[in-house]
C-alpha cells in the first residue's frame, strides 16, 4: 500500500521527449573480449570467408568492436617464435583464418559456461519467464532452453541461486498492450494521474513495452500530441481499437540511465526533511541533498509540474516541509486545513465520535 | 608500446588450451611475447599470477601439476574445459537472446553476452532476432547501487562483509557485519538477506541504504545458508502489504482512484461523498494523507486520530 501511494518517478506521465543519441558506450574490458575472442576462433573455425556484418549480429557486438578483435587476434598464438601465430585477416566485408590448423582441432572446441556466465544468462532468463505479458509459446521456449543450459552448465549453474530478479506488471493490461503493439492498432486507456489524482481518458499508439522495476508503455498519446509513458498499474481500463496504430517516426531513447531524467528549464523545488523522510531522496531524482544538522536532508528536485508535489508535502507530515515555491508550500496548508475542517464536521454530528480530536 | 592485456590474456590462453602436457612459467614466459617484455621477474610473476585469476574468471579450468623433479606447470584440460554438447533451436535461441540483454548491470551484462558468445561458437541458430521474435517487449534489470557488485560476488564466494548501513528513518549510518546469503530485486531495488552477525538473527538490507565502501572480512560463514532465502515477504511487510484489519473512509466522488481499486466494498452517499471499506496495514495514514480534503478517515478511531495528527502537522507547516 505504501508503494501505491508514493510516487517512485514523478514524471512518468508528463515525461517529455528527449533523445540521448546513439548506444551507451561500452568500456573495453579486457576480460569481456578475451572471452569473446576465444569464441570467435571456434565460430570462425566453422566458418571460412564469414561476412563481418553477420558475425558482428552474432556476437552481438558492433562492426567496429568486432574489427578490433580481428586486429588483436593476428598476435595471438600458442608461440610467438614458431610461426604459429592466426593468419587471420579481413577485407572489411569478409573474414579469413588461412591457417586453421594452427591450433589443434581440440583447442578451437567450443568453452564450458563460467559460474558468472551462468548467473547472469539464468537469473535473467527466470526473470523474463516471470512476465505474465510473454507469450505463452516465447515462455515454453525460454523454460525449455533455460533447463537445457543448467544442465550445460553443470556445477556452475549453482550460484545463479543467489540472485533473483521479479518483474512487476499487470497481466491483463500487458497483454492487451503486447497484442496492440504487435497488431499496430491504437488503444484507448482511462489513465489514473497521482499527480492530479485523477483518471483520465485518452488515445495512445504504443511504441514498446519496458519492464523497469514496474513495467510501462511508452507511446504517442494522441490527446497531448507527444511522446508519453504509461504506467501499467495505473491503467483502469483499456481497449483494443480498430483504427491502425500510427506513432510517429521517433528515435527511441536509451532508458538506462533511468525512465525519468528531469529537464534543466523545470521548476526547482526545495524540500527539507528529517530523518524519517529520508526515504525522498531514495524515491525522487534530485539535483542535489544535503545533510542538515538534524540528521535530516535538504532536498533539490526540479519537476515540471510543482503543485504535483502537493501530495508529498502532505504525506511528509512533521517528517518535512517544503521550502520553496512558497505557492505549493501554501497549498499544502491550505490543503490540510481543509482537510481537518471536515473531521470537525463529522465530530458535530457525532455520528463517528474522534478520538484525539480538536 | 605496451601489449594490450586481452592479447596477452588470449595468449595464455591458447597456450594453456593447446598444450597436452603441463607447461612451466619459463616456458610460458618465452612463448609469450608481452611477458618477455615484462621486465624483472617480480613484475612477470605479478602479471602472470594476475592472468590467471583473470581466465579462472571468466571459467576456463587451469590445473596446477609438480613434475618429478618438483617444477610447477600449468595447463587446461581439454575435458574440464569443454562446453557439454547443448543442442538448441531457434525459438529457444531466441528467447536466450531476449534475456541476455536485460542487465544493466556492466559485469553481468558483459557475462551474459559471453555465455550467448559460447552458445553461439557450438552452434546456436542465428537466424531469428530475439527482437523480431518478443515483439515489443523490453524487460530491462537496474542496477544503480555501488554495492552490488561486491555483495554479489561475496554471496557467490561466502564470504563475510561489513558495510556502513543507514537505516530507512535513522540519521546516522553504522557498520553491520553480515554474512551474505542471496540478492533480490523486487520492484526495482535490490536487497540482501543475510545473516547480522552483531544481531544474531537473519535481516534484509535495501542496497540504496548502504553507504560507503562493501569490505570483506577474513573467515568464513558462522551460521548455515538456509535452502530458501524469503527476501520478498520481509519487504512486503515493511510495505504494509499485509493488512490485518479493515478501515472505513468517505471519499470524494471521482477521487481517489487506487484507494477504490483496493476497496472491498463501496457505497454511494450522495453529496459528492462515497463510503469505502479498505484494507489497513501499517503506512495506511500517511498515504490517506496524500489526498488531502478528499478522504475523511471514518474508522477505527485509531487511524482518524493518526491522520489528524499528521493533518494538524502540516496545516502548523
Amino acid at each position: 500500500m505504501w508503494w501505491t501511494g508514493c510516487v517512485p518517478w514523478p514524471r512518468a506521465e508528463g515525461e517529455r521527449s528527449e533523445t540521448v543519441a546513439g548506444k551507451p558506450v561500452r568500456p573495453v574490458n579486457a576480460i569481456d573480449q578475451t572471452r569473446r575472442m576465444l569464441s570467435l576462433v571456434t565460430y570462425l573455425r566453422e566458418r571460412p570467408g564469414a561476412r563481418v556484418e553477420d558475425v558482428a549480429r552474432a556476437f552481438g557486438i558492433s562492426e567496429d568492436e568486432l574489427v578490433s578483435d580481428l586486429d588483436v587476434l593476428p598476435m595471438c598464438g600458442t608461440s610467438f617464435r614458431g610461426g604459429d601465430l592466426l593468419d587471420i585477416d579481413t577485407d572489411g566485408e569478409r573474414i579469413w583464418w588461412r591457417n586453421p590448423a594452427a591450433l589443434g582441432a581440440e583447442t578451437a572446441e567450443p568453452l564450458r559456461i563460467a559460474a558468472d556466465e551462468a548467473t547472469a544468462l539464468l537469473v535473467a532468463a527466470r526473470a523474463v519467464s516471470t512476465l505474465p505479458g510473454l507469450r505463452e509459446s516465447d515462455r515454453q521456449a525460454l523454460l525449455r532452453a533455460t533447463a537445457k543450459v543448467e544442465a550445460a552448465s553443470g556445477e556452475a549453474a549453482g550460484a545463479s541461486s543467489r540472485l533473483s530478479v521479479t518483474f512487476e506488471s499487470e497481466g491483463g493490461v500487458f497483454a492487451d498492450v503486447d497484442r496492440a503493439i504487435s497488431e499496430r492498432r491504437r488503444l484507448w486507456i482511462r489513465y489514473y494521474s497521482p499527480a492530479r489524482d485523477e483518471v483520465t481518458e485518452r488515445e495512445i499508439d504504443p511504441i514498446r513495452l519496458v519492464s523497469v522495476g514496474h513495467t510501462y508503455v511508452e507511446a504517442w498519446c494522441r490527446r497531448s500530441e507527444a511522446r508519453r509513458t504509461f504506467r501499467l498499474d495505473r491503467v483502469a481500463e483499456i481497449k483494443i481499437l480498430d483504427e491502425p496504430s500510427a506513432p510517429p517516426e521517433i528515435e527511441l531513447r536509451d532508458l538506462s540511465e533511468g525512465l525519468v531524467q528531469p529537464a534543466a528549464e523545470d521548476p526547482e523545488v526545495v524540500v527539507e526533511v528529517g530523518p524519517g523522510g529520508r526515504w525522498v531522496a531514495e524515491y525522487y531524482p534530485h539535483d542535489s541533498a544535503d545533510e542538515l544538522a538534524d540528521g535530516g536532508l535538504r532536498i533539490t528536485l526540479r519537476t515540471p509540474d510543482p503543485a504535483s508535489l502537493r501530495r508529498l508535502a502532505l504525506r511528509l507530515g512533521r517528517d518535512g516541509r517544503i521550502v520553496s515555491p512558497a505557492e505549493l508550500a501554501d497549498s499544502a496548508r491550505q490543503a490540510a486545513r481543509e482537510a481537518l475542517a471536515a473531521y470537525d464536521g463529522v465530530e458535530v454530528q457525532g455520528a463517528h465520535p474522534v478520538s484525539g480530536g480538536q | 608500446m605496451a601489449i594490450a592485456k586481452a592479447e596477452r590474456l588470449m595468449n595464455l590462453a591458447l597456450c594453456l588450451l593447446g598444450t597436452r602436457r603441463p607447461l612451466s612459467k619459463r616456458e610460458l614466459r618465452e612463448s609469450i611475447e608481452a611477458y618477455l617484455e615484462a621486465g624483472s621477474d617480480d613484475s612477470f610473476n605479478r602479471m602472470f599470477e594476475r592472468d590467471k585469476d583473470d581466465l579462472r574468471e571468466l571459467g576456463l579450468v587451469i590445473e596446477t601439476v609438480e613434475n618429478l623433479d618438483g617444477e610447477v606447470g600449468y595447463l587446461a584440460r581439454r575435458d574440464s574445459n569443454r562446453l557439454p554438447p547443448i543442442t538448441l533451436d531457434a525459438e529457444e535461441a531466441a528467447a536466450l537472446g531476449l534475456a541476455a540483454k536485460v542487465w544493466q548491470q556492466a559485469r553481468l551484462a558483459g557475462a551474459a553476452s559471453g555465455a550467448l558468445q559460447k552458445l553461439r561458437a557450438a552452434g546456436l541458430p542465428e537466424d531469428v532476432d530475439p527482437y523480431e521474435a518478443h515483439g515489443a517487449l523490453e524487460p530491462r534489470i537496474p542496477v544503480h547501487e555501488a554495492a552490488f557488485e561486491p555483495l554479489m560476488l561475496a554471496c557467490r564466494d561466502r564470504r563475510p562483509v561489513v558495510f556502513d548501513y543507514r537505516k530507512a528513518t535513522a540519521a546516522r549510518p553504522e557498520p553491520r557485519h553480515v554474512e551474505p546469503w542471496a540478492l533480490e530485486c523486487w520492484r526495482g531495488h535490490w536487497y540482501l538477506a543475510g545473516w547480522d552477525r552483531d544481531r544474531g538473527a537473519e535481516r534484509v538490507f535495501r542496497l540504496s541504504r548502504i553507504t560507503g565502501k562493501v569490505r570483506s572480512r577474513s573467515g568464513r560463514f558462522t551460521v548455515e545458508v538456509p535452502d530458501v532465502v524469503t527476501v520478498r515477504e520481509t519487504v512486503a511487510s515493511w510495505a504494509g502489504e499485509t493488512a490485518d484489519r479493515s478501515a472505513l473512509i468517505r471519499l470524494r466522488t471521482g477521487a481517489g482512484y487506487p484507494l477504490r481499486a483496493k476497496a472491498t466494498s463501496v457505497r454511494e452517499l450522495g453529496d459528492g461523498w462515497d463510503e469505502l471499506e479498505i484494507p489497513y496495514g501499517h503506512g495506511l495514514d500517511a498515504w490517506l494523507v496524500e489526498f488531502g480534503p478528499d478522504v475523511v478517515v471514518l474508522e477505527p478511531a485509531e487511524l482518524r486520530a493518526d491522520v489528524v495528527d499528521r493533518l494538524r502537522a502540516v496545516a502548523k507547516g
